[in-house]
């Protein structure tokens, strides 16, 4: 067997050198958008009003606050509003911005509905806790804007299909923060697996980083703080209610899995699940999902190919490990921007992009870039959808440890209620999807 | 009181979803466990317990509940603290019963805890509702007016879709428009159960009410989709608005369309449209699933200029032929610079054999202006033109031998792969080492037969000195296996402080284990190597400890020589974050060992600590080394701590409080739990101890297999 690292060591990139490279990798069609001519940039590299988007931020904290420097980097975003339940987040966001456009203009607003009333916005980024993603998304599909959301998406499976669903009716552009979708190295390797060059898939392996409960509960209570300050109604959103302790804000693991299960395999799953869904060719997820053991789950799709949750055995590539095997070869790849590959045949003269550290650049260029031409982001809401729901099924089996079959017209699990009874939560009053 | 019952006190229910839910943490095991019982459940809700033991009951009942449980969880809908979490099972418990519940509650409720209840009976779709709904219709509450209709869009029968249908004039502009939500999804329903015309005519008196714009984008998709190939006047409708909102949803619309004969709508208006309107559309066109037709494209490309003809150029990319390979050729020599970039960008993508046949006959009568692009192109599309290449790199022009190379690098043949390493190791033009050396490495990591690759690389490494030998190390490098690690070795082992610099990086990045007995043997004594080079060595070896795939007796033993080979405090304690990061009696050993050295005394004791925890052992031996030397001072308080399996819990607070001293490590009185507390709560069964605690203040949280040594982590 031969194994074989890609070399094409790359420095940080630019929207310019981005375009670039959709050009250098032009033999793997799955890696660079469509071209944005530079005709609708200015001599500055600025961009008129007119073709400029404008957009708002959601819930805006440490991974919000990366994201934004993604979005403030490219010419035509218009950053112009901030919610945030959390006051001082409101205005350290207000700063950012102001300070990267050299205005004042950014507006702050402790409602999310509020923001989403204006007519100008006409994109959001949504990176609050995993608790609101779904519910906030489908609150600001139904205004009539696009949306950047953070991952993971969704709580259940019934969140998952009603997220797709809402995106599809409502024609909005939906880019679900999946970025290793717009990696070249990772791009790649699941082009190898969904063209063939593998043979037929037989296996694919996502590292769940961690089969584990995640999720936050009902700590004693404590002085609920002023409104302004944080609003902490708004904070637990479609959550059940419970009351203010000052623990629970930690929006990155509130309320995360949602359900009586959740964690791990869905935060992960998100980015790893979803590549190996990629490499299937964005298939249906799986219909079977055994019982945990030995430390993984196996799920099997439709034709028989098996989707392998597994924490050990990865080759040392980083975080976010995945593997495609099929019958005539495999290829590996992980955070850190390198591939491994039965056979060097495999790269067939291309060069792949070695890009580590899973940066959101391309990622958000890619959703900017299908806000104007309408086309079909790469983290698109059927993928994503498809994506979670494997997690999710996943989760089930995890809490029920029992193998459990999946219908994939009904989206129900066959004769297992208890498991039906996982497929959805009630949101808290007055939210609804 | 509830709390003396046999199943348990507010901490015991609350522990049997704690493993799942609430901690965070907890391995898959700790989630197996036997459903809860639900009369146990039930009599939590019935109780005097706090309230967040009756939340997670109600979330046991979501899985576990019956109609049993649907009065009891009833009585919770009018409590403003429980009412979210009572919803959550009465959601999901199937059957007559909490459909009643949820729709008795709607003629009691106020509020938004009404609005909780309208909204479960919405996703049950319980048609017996309507009349309820329809009551709660005027509100003068519009959050209630308003969730009832959207509840009644989610039923969707004959009579919540003509109440619906009534509101489309509400008085009331928010009512009006999720009567309009509630509208479309009944025109969903309809249109499923295979009645168009219907869904049509709901769609069209959506679009025509007064209504937010996001309902009527919403309609109109509806209606054009629902007409399928006589909605493209709707849609051409949408292009042409000057509103960016109905033009983008014209735009997404599109693409859900196969294409067929009404495309010609579509086409017809490109020259109407502005300039970047078309162009989306052209792409869109392309986009969508089917086939399109080719000539269609190919008069656009031809008949068009800027935004438009690129479209179309990139379009021809994707769906063109041999056919298209001279207008893509012109296209490319085009001053528009985007024109060009898009051209060539599909003469890479054009499908087919016959195209790369076109290709080769079009570079071998090539004249100046066209030779370069077709050099890269072929090099793009991998084709095999070998002779071609080989005799444009005798063409005076740079350019045209830079390019040559490149697709040489992308192409070249395992079999003639000593045509690179001559460009190389001879260059006929010293200015094409650069590009020469690039092809050479391009061509050598794709070659199927490495160790045949390295071996005609290390020859011709061994001829060169220089730059161009410290280039060649590299590229071996990069190709790997046995002869390329044989080749860097030696290099490593020279006295050429350069190569000893590529070599100890390339061996310190090194991709397989086989690594690993190289690194050794150089990190001996007498090899000569300079220090910092040394110190890469060392480091490369611990990397492979760490990181590689391994047995355990494998790893020990790297563990063990890497204990030898490291010298610096440094490099030991790196060693020891392997040995914590693989625990085993062998790795503890090893990790005693490294006390005696001063420097990293507390490292070394930590990671003992940190094995001993990992493998649930209160290591006598360990006590006394700890209790002679201490630990860090801290303030520490035992909060709460709980002992058991599933839901059999036993607090243990005072036990531990007991117990715990100023630091970090509570030393116990035995090796087995069941001892120190004097209970077994879970017989035969594995149990944990979760202990919630404050260190200097700080609150932390940690959870421990059972009769595992008590080391609370640092808090942050």
């Amino acid at each position: 067997m031969v194994q074989r690292e890609t070399v094409n060591r790359a420095p940080k990139p630019s929207r310019r050198r981005f375009l670039k490279t959709t050009l250098s990798a032009a033999g793997v069609a799955t890696v660079g958008p469509m071209i944005i001519p530079c005709s609708a940039l200015g001599r500055n590299g600025t961009v008129p009003p007119s073709e400029r988007i404008v957009v708002a931020g959601i819930g805006i904290g440490n991974r919000g606050t990366y994201d934004l420097g993604c979005f403030l980097e490219q010419p035509d975003v218009q950053f112009a509003a901030v919610c945030d339940v959390k006051e001082a987040r409101r205005v350290a966001v207000k700063k950012i911005a102001d300070d990267r456009q050299g205005n004042t203009d950014c507006r702050m607003y402790r409602d999310f509905r509020e923001l989403l009333d204006r007519t100008d916005i006409d994109a959001v980024l949504i990176a609050t806790g995993p608790n609101w993603h779904a519910t906030a998304s489908i609150y600001a599909a139904r205004a009539g804007k696009d949306i950047y959301c953070e991952k993971p998406c969704t709580k259940n499976i019934v969140q998952s299909l009603l997220l797709a669903e809402t995106m599809r009716r409502t024609g909005r552009i939906f880019q679900a923060g999946t970025q290793r979708r717009n990696l070249p190295h990772f791009a790649f390797a699941c082009a190898l697996a969904r063209s063939g060059k593998l043979g037929k898939i037989k296996r694919v392996f996502a590292h769940p980083a961690g089969m584990q409960a995640m999720t936050s509960g009902w700590l004693a209570p404590e002085t609920e703080p002023d409104k302004q300050v944080v609003d902490w109604d708004m904070y637990l959103g479609p959550a059940a209610w419970r009351p203010f302790n000052p623990q629970l804000l930690d929006g990155f693991n509130f309320e995360k899995g949602g359900g009586l299960v959740g964690g791990g395999v869905l935060e992960w799953g998100s980015h790893c699940v979803d590549l190996c869904q990629w490499a299937m060719g964005d298939a249906p997820p799986p219909i079977e999902y055994d019982a945990p053991r030995d430390g993984q789950l196996v799920a099997r799709y439709e034709n028989g190919a098996e989707l392998i949750f597994r924490e050990k055995d990865w080759i040392p590539l980083g975080s976010c490990p995945v593997r495609f095997e099929g019958e005539t070869g495999w290829v590996e790849a992980g955070d850190s921007g390198k591939m491994v590959l039965s056979s060097p045949e495999l790269l067939a003269g291309r060069e792949v992009q070695e890009i580590g550290d899973y940066p959101a650049t391309f990622h958000v260029r890619d959703f900017l870039d299908c806000v104007k031409t309408r086309g079909v982001p790469k983290g698109n809401a059927n993928a994503a959808c498809n994506a979670h729901i494997a997690c999710h099924a996943a989760n089930v089996a995890l809490y029920l440890n029992r193998q459990i079959k999946l219908d994939l017209k009904t989206h129900e699990f066959i004769n297992d209620e208890e498991a039906n009874r996982l497929r959805s939560e009630a949101l808290r009053e007055p939210w609804r999807l | 009181m509830y709390k003396t019952q046999k199943i348990g006190f507010s901490g015991l229910v609350f522990a049997a979803v704690l493993g799942t839910w609430f901690t965070g943490g907890t391995n898959v095991q700790a989630q197996i466990g036997k459903a809860p019982s639900e009369p146990d459940l039930i009599a939590i809700l019935q109780s005097d317990a706090p309230d967040e033991d009756k939340a997670i009951a109600c979330k046991q009942l979501a899985v576990f509940g019956s109609a049993q449980a649907v009065p009891e969880l009833a009585k919770r809908l009018s409590d403003p603290q429980l009412a979210s979490w009572a919803r959550i099972a009465l959601e999901a418990i199937p059957g007559s019963e909490a459909d009643a519940a949820l729709r008795d509650s709607l003629g009691k409720l106020q509020g938004k805890l009404l609005v909780g209840a309208i909204n479960s009976v919405a996703f049950r779709r319980d048609e017996r509702s309507v009349e309820a709904l329809a009551r709660l219709l005027p509100n003068s509450d519009i959050e209630i007016a308003a969730s009832a209709a959207a509840a009644l869009g989610r039923i969707g029968n004959v009579a919540a879709r003509q109440l619906l249908e009534q509101r489309l004039t509400d008085s009331n502009p928010t009512l009006r428009s999720t009567a309009a939500e509630g509208c479309i999804y009944c025109a969903e329903r309809l249109l499923a159960s295979g009645n168009k015309t219907g869904a049509i005519e709901l769609y069209d008196r959506v679009r025509s009410a007064d209504v937010p714009t996001p309902r009527i984008i919403e309609a109109t998709r509806g209606a054009i989709l629902t007409r399928d190939q006589d909605g493209m006047v709707l849609l051409v409708e949408q292009l042409r608005s000057p509103d960016k909102q109905f033009y983008q949803i014209g735009l997404s619309t599109l693409r859900e369309i196969s294409p067929s004969r009404a495309d010609s709508i579509v086409f017809a208006e490109l020259g109407q449209l502005p300039p970047a309107r078309a162009a989306l559309v052209v792409q869109a066109l392309v986009d969508r699933p089917g086939a399109v037709e080719l000539s269609q494209f190919q008069s656009i490309a031809n008949e068009h200029s800027g935004l438009v003809q690129i479209a179309a150029i990139e379009a021809l990319g994707k769906i063109g032929n041999a056919s298209c390979v001279s207008q893509l050729i012109d296209a490319s020599g085009s001053t528009d610079l985007d024109l060009a970039l898009a051209a060539k960008k599909s003469l890479t993508e054009l499908a087919g054999d016959d195209v790369n046949l076109e290709l080769i006959r079009r570079l071998r009568a090539a004249d100046r202006k066209s030779l370069r692009l077709l050099l890269e192109i072929v090099g793009l599309r991998q084709m095999v033109a070998v002779e071609e290449l080989v005799k444009a790199l005798a063409d005076s022009d740079p350019e045209i031998r830079a390019a040559a190379l490149t697709s040489l690098g992308r192409t070249v043949p395992a079999d003639q792969l000593s045509i690179l390493v001559q460009q190389v190791a001879k260059p006929a033009n010293t200015e094409d080492t650069p590009a020469a050396l690039a092809a050479l490495k391009a061509a050598a990591i794709r070659m199927p037969d490495r160790e045949a690759c390295a071996a005609e690389l290390a020859t011709a490494f061994q001829r060169s000195t220089g730059t161009i030998a410290s280039s060649l190390l590299e590229i071996v490098g990069a190709v790997g296996g046995t002869q390329a690690l044989a080749t860097v070795e030696a290099a490593a082992r020279s006295n050429d402080g350069e190569l000893q610099n590529v070599a100890t990086r390339l061996l310190g990045d090194w991709m397989t284990i086989d690594a690993a007995p190289v690194l050794l043997s150089l990190a001996g004594p007498g090899i000569g190597m300079e220090a910092k080079y040394q110190v890469r060595v060392v480091r490369g070896y611990l990397r492979i400890a760490r990181q590689f795939a391994m047995s355990e007796t494998e790893r020990v033993s790297m563990c063990k020589q890497a204990w030898q080979i490291c010298q610096k405090p440094a490099e030991q304690k790196l060693l020891l974050e392997i040995l914590k990061r693989y625990p085993g009696p062998e790795t503890f050993r090893l990790a005693a060992e490294a006390r005696q050295v001063a420097e990293i005394k507390a490292d070394a004791t930590a990671a003992m600590l940190a094995i001993s925890q990992a493998l649930g052992n209160n290591s006598k031996e360990l006590e006394l080394l700890l209790s002679k030397d201490g630990l860090r001072k801290v303030q520490l308080e035992i909060v709460r701590a709980e002992y058991g399996a599933g839901e059999s819990q036993t607090e243990v607070t005072k036990v531990l409080q007991r117990l715990a001293k100023d630091q970090a490590w509570i030393p116990l009185p035995s090796a087995n739990y069941n001892e120190v507390f004097a209970v077994d709560p879970a017989p035969g069964m594995p149990k944990q101890l979760t202990i919630q605690y404050r260190m200097d203040g700080k609150p932390g949280k940690v959870t421990l297999a059972e009769n595992a040594m008590i080391f609370l982590p640092e808090t942050q």
